[in-house]
């Protein structure tokens, strides 16, 4: 796959590695062996499940919270990866500190889902033991009762995480060794500045725990070539009755180095690029309907705005359209950004931030995915979606909170898109482990970001730290 | 902003829309006792109502709960508030509560622990 960002001065270092050598493979049980087979135990070994959480979860940048989730100094939310618990705390100067959450007497967890830390302090509710917001401890009870030495500052401060700020998240490392999270996000951040989504903010926000590996959940959204299957009524580029066999969605794949992957379909206001008159604004409904993300209902009052002038139908109908909600944007003070090619490719395309972010801009809005394993089973997983947008400047809504947690099949809290694509993603994790299942097999036009994420995982189990 | 008046040390301050009594006192640097700092557990910072009671905002179901399980009988009233979750509207509430007072000498602040 060849790389064609002309936006990189160095294109050769966007590059991803592809497969890896011997020095990685000998390291790595279960490891990838071309980049068109991921072997079948990679998504049910419990010894390979052992070796990302040494290896992987415990070294890699990974999206930890929204920003707008701890709006003031004080309030903090937990984040919980492999068993493992933090607590992201605002900081009095604006900053985040990414704290171990346990206490440095007998280890309590100091803090549990979200709330705040009101004046400034963090307090162990087993003995009183106190920690400043910035983990200096500041008291602790019955002092007189512990021996010399026991309890000297470099014991019983909290200890923290690296942690970094992009695009509206907050991002830690655990290790403290490890390189800048811009370096690890590359390029795809920098992709993504292009459509300003760190202007956005959490419009709502849920998840779902699925019986099924991590990485098999998040892979269900790394191509397209699923759409006509799986969701036949986003299938518009031909009619239903017709047996043509011709994949009609044809977006560009790119794998980059880092283990990120994207595929973009090229300015969805474009409309179909096979001759069949598509009706772009049927598309947007089906979209908003289907998922009240990447697509929302003030999108579709601006695109029915144009639609008594244009036709839907007609090709012009999508540039006048860009035109819209841009001018839309501009009169109602939502921060938008330039109007380039680069952005408006990105409208409708789905980017993958390794190890396990996804991003899908449309117009002024993104739904994003974080896919981490739960319950400590290389069988189950959590899924969480947030619906971002971009309000009018000064209206942004305040502290987001989850919707909570909801059945995968739940009609009245999942729309009809989801429901499709986690249908489909446990009977996938039961398929796999067939006895005559070895090995998955990708198709070398569309798949390959789904091995290029593999071979960077190999790269990382291989790490000596 | 609302102010609030603490006796009988007649401590008066402004308190935030939607910030707790106890909070805004600890904002100004006032101490008001606790343990947990807001957590609506230790129940330290209890405090009773003597006046303007529709200044305040009425109890949320986690306050009445918290007090219902951790207040020890003599302390509970229908009065009787958490600090740490009482929220105010508007000016005139009168709170009573020992131990309220400018920061001199305190023995639970945030004193320095040396190694």
């Amino acid at each position: 796959m060849t790389v064609t960002d002309p936006r990189t001065s160095t294109p050769a270092k966007v590059t991803p590695i592809g497969p890896n050598g011997e020095e990685v493979t000998s390291k790595v049980p279960f490891h990838m062996k071309d980049s068109l087979h991921v072997p079948a135990e990679r998504y049910y070994s419990r010894e390979f499940y052992d070796l990302e959480k040494e290896k992987l979860w415990s070294h890699v940048w990974q999206m930890a919270c929204r920003e707008e989730e701890i709006p003031d100094p004080g309030d903090f939310v937990e984040y919980e990866i492999v068993g493992k618990s933090f607590l992201l705390v605002r900081q009095n100067d604006g900053s985040v500190k990414a704290l171990h959450n346990a206490c440095r007497h007998r280890g309590t967890q100091l803090g549990k889902g979200s709330g705040r830390f009101p004046g400034g302090q963090i307090v162990c509710p087993f003995h009183g033991w106190r920690w400043k917001t910035d983990g200096q401890c500041s008291h602790v009870f019955g002092r007189e009762g512990f021996s010399d030495g026991v309890l000297s500052r470099d014991e019983i401060d909290l200890p923290e995480c690296l942690v970094d700020t992009w695009g509206g998240h907050v991002w830690i490392n655990m290790d403290r060794d490890a390189g800048p999270l811009r370096e690890a996000l590359f390029p795809v951040a920098d992709i993504l500045d292009h459509v300003n989504v760190g202007n956005m903010r959490v419009k709502w926000w849920k998840e779902v725990v699925l019986n099924c590996n991590w990485k098999l959940a998040q892979e269900a959204f790394f191509e397209s070539y699923h759409v006509k299957q799986t969701h036949p009524q986003l299938y518009t580029q031909h009619n239903q009755d017709d047996a043509d066999e011709t994949n009609r969605s044809l977006p560009e794949y790119q794998s980059f180095v880092n283990g990120h992957g994207l595929f973009q379909g090229g300015d969805a206001q474009r409309g179909s690029t096979h001759g069949n008159a598509t009706n772009l604004l049927e598309m947007a409904r089906v979209l908003w309907s289907g998922q009240d993300a990447m697509t929302l209902e003030r999108d579709l009052w601006v695109m029915e705005s144009v639609s008594g002038k244009v036709d839907p139908t007609d090709p012009q109908f999508g540039l006048a359209t860009v035109d819209a909600l841009f001018e839309y944007w501009e009169s109602a003070g939502i921060p938008a950004y330039e109007r380039r090619p680069e952005a408006l490719k990105l409208w409708g395309g789905d980017v993958f931030m390794f190890p396990n972010y996804l991003m899908l801009p449309m117009y002024n809005n993104c739904l994003c995915y974080r896919v981490t394993p739960y319950n400590d089973d290389p069988e189950q997983c959590k899924f969480e979606v947030w619906s971002l947008t971009a309000y009018p400047e000064g209206n942004e809504p305040g502290r987001p909170e989850s919707l909570g947690r909801f059945d995968k099949d739940d009609a009245d809290h999942w729309g009809l898109i989801p429901r499709q694509d986690f249908s489909n993603i446990e009977r996938m994790q039961q398929g796999i482990k067939a006895p005559s299942f070895t090995e998955t097999r990708l198709a070398a036009k569309w798949e390959l970001t789904i091995s290029n994420m593999h071979e960077e995982l190999d790269r990382r189990l291989a790490a000596e730290y | 902003m609302p102010w609030v008046t603490v006796e009988p040390s007649g401590v008066r301050f402004e308190v935030r829309e939607g910030e707790s009594v106890a909070e805004a006192a600890w904002r100004q640097g006032y101490v008001w006792p606790t343990k947990c700092w807001g957590q609506a557990d230790c129940m330290s910072c209890f405090t009773k109502i003597v006046d303007g009671e529709l200044s305040a905002v009425p109890a949320g179901t986690e306050e009445l709960d918290a007090m219902r399980l951790k207040m020890v009988a003599r302390v509970r009233g229908p009065m009787v508030r958490l600090a740490c979750r009482l929220t105010v509207k508007k000016d005139g509430l009168v709170l009573h509560k020992q131990g309220v007072r400018v920061p001199e000498d305190v023995p639970n602040s945030n004193q320095a622990i040396t190694g």
